[in-house]
């Protein structure tokens, strides 16, 4: 037992600290050895400066700063953007005709990346918060309802004839059987829709915006400083991480009569 | 299912009529809004069938737009399906390459594609080289997570069979191994089809001289809504076909699905 737990901790700390560090060390020499360091900084550069970050301000703003505007800027559009889509893909999956009512211009909207619509939205909504909102809005929406609905149409047969033969009215059978059964579906379409949104947020603070963890990345265009756009990167990458396992650990707690093999 | 839902097209119909009739009234008859806000769908129309021929105002038609955005897109594509199917095959059947290959995969998996935009352009300029890797750096991650996932979930008693009938390590993973995770793989193609070609338009967003993103983010300088609305409808157009293609592509070559997936 202690040796397998000796093993265990090789495997999950050893590993994957010889291979970074394997990485920082390519990284470093790669840069300094070569004409890369004009425009590269090294490894080195990039941590302190993201550390850095957290006391001296970027810009007008400290990092934490940052990334607390961006993720202002996420969470109330993409709750707004889950309710709706659950809602409505459940009511489209339950009801055929609410189906073929929305599903074609639900169709009409589904292939237009979230991205696409930066300069239109920036033309109905302005350049402020509205037109941020509205395209996480879309970024949740979209991925949501098409999980919700593949959840709510999926539900086993047999469930569902048993219960009816049971006696179960329509209202029942939909808050006992269709509902519950369509819980993990919701949740991969949530984990997904954060995803996007928080990858469009970054784009449309990229676009347009004066502050946020994609401002921090844009502005360093403009004075050539690499490593701010790699501490940018950074960031964004960790601040996706943390979000990926909170949503994981929500349905984990949520759902915990259906893990879900990953 | 299907008999349920035959009578329903007439609300299918209905419902895009009753959406394009709002439109049409709000914008040409009553004029609620301005056309610089949203535009008619009849103006949009126009709009599409002159854009398709003519080069103003930014220099290309539609056509060459698309052309343009489609070749970077499927670029940096092919070579991250290219790239990153054999990784992901090769991290999941081999401990010492999932060892040394997985930490640093997982670093970069959470950056959305978006992020990498200004680092790739500094680097390799504005051509299609920074943009073609911007793509690559989206499409990716899929393909190496969904070929993993794929290997990794190959049926242990049929490598046993395979081992008891004096099949080789080779032999196991070309006849067995990468066959069964080939639905895996196709989906994860998939998935990266649509991350490539968000991230080619939001490349062209950001630093560009062609393509449809640089198409609508002129049009938004230029307050000419229904050139964007058009542009929308054109990306929005070409994932679909993009997606539609993959998918016979899929059919074809993956077989067996339903059991599988």
């Amino acid at each position: 037992m202690h040796r397998r737990n000796m093993a265990g901790l090789v495997d999950t700390l050893f590993y994957p600290i010889v291979s970074i560090l394997c990485f920082l060390v390519l990284w470093h020499v790669g840069v300094a050895n070569s004409r890369l360091s004009i425009v590269m900084p090294g490894p080195w550069t990039v941590i302190t400066r993201f550390f850095q970050g957290f006391i001296n301000p970027i810009g007008r703003h400290t990092m934490t700063v940052h990334i607390l505007y961006s993720l202002m800027r996420v969470l109330p559009a993409y709750i707004v953007g889950s309710i709706v889509g659950i809602v409505l893909g459940i009511l489209m999956g339950w009801y055929p005709a609410v189906n073929s009512i929305i599903r074609p211009l639900y169709e009409l909207i589904r292939p237009i990346p979230p991205i696409a619509w930066i300069p239109i939205s920036i033309v109905w909504f302005g350049i402020g918060e509205g037109s941020k909102w509205f395209l996480i809005f879309l970024a949740a929406f979209v991925p949501i309802t098409l999980n919700a609905y593949a959840g709510a149409t999926s539900v086993d047969t047999t469930l569902f004839k048993c219960s009816k033969m049971l006696g179960a009215s329509d209202r029942q059978i939909f808050s006992t059987v269709v509902l519950p059964a369509s819980i993990p579906n919701i949740f991969a379409g949530l984990q997904v829709g954060l995803s996007a949104s928080w990858a469009t947020v970054v784009a449309a603070e990229m676009i347009r915006s004066t502050e946020g963890v994609g401002w921090i990345i844009i502005s360093s265009m403009d004075t050539n400083d690499v490593a701010q756009s790699l501490v940018g990167i950074v960031g964004i990458g960790i601040v996706g991480f943390i979000l990926a396992i909170l949503m994981r650990k929500l349905e984990d707690i949520l759902c915990i009569w259906n893990k879900r093999e990953v | 299912m299907e008999e349920k839902k035959k009578p329903q097209i007439w609300l299918s119909l209905m419902s895009v009529a009753l959406f394009l009739s709002i439109w049409y009234l709000c914008t040409a008859v009553l004029k609620l809004v301005p056309p610089t806000t949203l535009p008619s769908p009849v103006k949009v129309l126009n709009t599409f069938i002159t854009k398709l021929s003519s080069p103003n105002p930014d220099g290309a038609t539609l056509i060459q737009h698309t052309l343009a955005s489609l070749q970077v897109a499927l670029t940096g594509y092919i070579v991250a399906i290219l790239i990153g199917v054999p990784l992901g095959i090769m991290m999941a059947w081999n401990k010492y390459t999932d060892r040394f290959v997985r930490p640093i995969f997982d670093l970069i998996k959470p950056v959305p594609g978006v992020a990498w935009i200004p680092i790739m352009i500094v680097i390799f300029g504005v051509g299609i080289q920074s943009k073609a890797a911007v793509v690559f750096f989206s499409a990716v991650v899929p393909c190496i997570l969904n070929a993993y996932t794929g290997v990794k979930q190959t049926k242990d008693v049929h490598l046993w069979v395979a081992r008891t009938f004096g099949g080789t390590r080779r032999q196991m993973l070309f006849r067995i191994a990468i066959p069964t995770s080939l639905p895996y793989i196709m989906t994860g193609v998939r998935i990266a089809l649509g991350s490539a070609w968000v991230s080619i338009v939001a490349a062209e967003l950001l630093g560009s001289t062609r393509g449809l993103g640089f198409m609508i983010q002129q049009a938004r300088g230029i307050y000419r809504t229904d050139i964007i609305i058009v542009g929308m409808l054109a990306i929005g157009i070409c994932g679909a076909v993009l997606t539609a293609i993959l998918g016979l592509i899929e059919k074809k070559v993956v077989k067996g699905k339903e059991n599988n997936a």
